[in-house]
């Protein structure tokens, strides 16, 4: 009898602990969350680009229309043979690089990732752009400007970026490729990996160019930059 | 005909380039395959976007001093690689290697710096 009330007793203390695990794991408080998992890929981070060129690197050449042609001889002729003094580039008299070319400066940006919206906040000129994800279409009475109207969708892992309403004020690249109002680009944005962003553009401009042609670049994570300020006319002594 | 085409080619050539043309932005105007080496003093360094300057008073080889503007990339970059503003003070001589302007003034661009404690800084901040 007392042997059985032994092992009871040692069974018992052997199963407190147990028991108090248990209860412990039940009411551990699970992470708190204000809406489900999200369905869709997440870009959020610092970006930065992998490669800089001052060359867009088309995948294909892009067809420039004669007009369109003369200007970029003209504009590659003159950043040959300026006065670093004076500028020819846009951006040297801190003019909004407008897209894709925000996106491929030397300078870090970073996907901020809302329900509605994706921002792409730019260190370089401290730029903010917003992407609509929530299904609008572009207005119809779009002012011109230097970034444009963009709306996206998800196709699977790929954030599809539409842009229209673009000035005539922006190059392409730092090389000079030009473009006109009637661009519209399409960007396929894909996270190849938790550090690799990859973006393919599609620069269609029946003013510019004969027929769409595609650029491809990728851009990789930097967990422990964050965006800085960056004032372009603080200090600009070009004129 | 001909000769249209042959430009078109050239020129088309440069743009779906297989050889990217890698340089810093706007550096057009200075002569980057023939960079130079300069020792000077600081006169006094601008911490700004978009672009760092130092001042440097350099002696020629007559002994004249001729004033150089050497500029560098964004603070924010520099700051990345290592930088930091306190490491550059008036009075303090410097090696610079420089890409020089092409039109022949005094002012160039920044490709790296030896500090007088020897200290290598990198002048663009990214590869």
């Amino acid at each position: 009898m007392r042997n059985h009330f032994l092992v009871l007793a040692v069974a018992v203390m052997a199963a407190v602990p147990l028991v108090l695990f248990a209860q412990s794991g039940t009411h551990r408080p699970s992470p708190i969350r204000s809406w489900a998992t999200l369905p869709n890929p997440d870009f959020s981070g610092v970006w930065f680009i992998e490669e800089y060129h001052r060359n867009l690197l088309p995948n294909e050449d892009p067809p420039l229309l004669p007009p369109a042609l003369e200007l970029f001889k003209k504009v590659q002729h003159e950043s040959a043979h300026h006065d670093p003094n004076v500028a020819i580039d846009p951006t040297e008299r801190c003019i909004p690089p407008g897209i894709p070319r925000t996106e491929l400066q030397p300078f870090p940006w970073e996907i901020v990732q809302a329900r509605d919206r994706i921002v792409q906040i730019f260190e370089y000129q401290s730029l903010v752009r917003q992407i609509f994800t929530d299904g609008r279409g572009h207005p119809s009475d779009l002012d011109p400007t230097y970034m444009g109207h963009s709306t996206g969708k998800f196709e699977g892992n790929t954030l599809v970026i539409d842009t229209v309403g673009f000035n005539d004020k922006t190059w392409l690249d730092p090389m000079g490729l030009p473009h006109s109002d009637a661009m519209h680009v399409v960007e396929r944005m894909r996270r190849v990996d938790h550090d690799t962003l990859e973006n393919t553009y599609t620069i269609d401009d029946p003013k510019t160019y004969a027929k769409p042609w595609t650029a491809t670049k990728t851009f990789k994570l930097h967990s422990d930059w964050s965006i800085k300020e960056y004032v372009c006319t603080e200090n600009n002594t070009v004129k | 005909m001909t000769k249209r085409l042959f430009f078109v080619v050239v020129l088309i050539g440069g743009i779906a380039a297989s050889r990217p043309i890698s340089a810093h932005h706007s550096s057009s105007s200075y002569d980057m395959e023939h960079p130079v080496n300069v020792k000077g003093v600081v006169k006094n360094m601008e911490w700004t976007n978009p672009h760092v300057f130092i001042f440097l008073d350099v002696k020629d080889e007559s002994g004249a001093v001729e004033e150089w503007r050497v500029e560098g990339n964004s603070p924010n970059m520099l700051t990345r690689v290592g930088w930091r503003k306190e490491m550059i003070n008036p009075g303090e001589t410097l090696q610079v290697n420089g890409a020089p302007a092409k039109n022949g003034s005094k002012v160039m661009r920044l490709i790296s710096l030896t500090l007088a404690n020897g200290q290598k800084l990198d002048g663009q901040g990214f590869k």
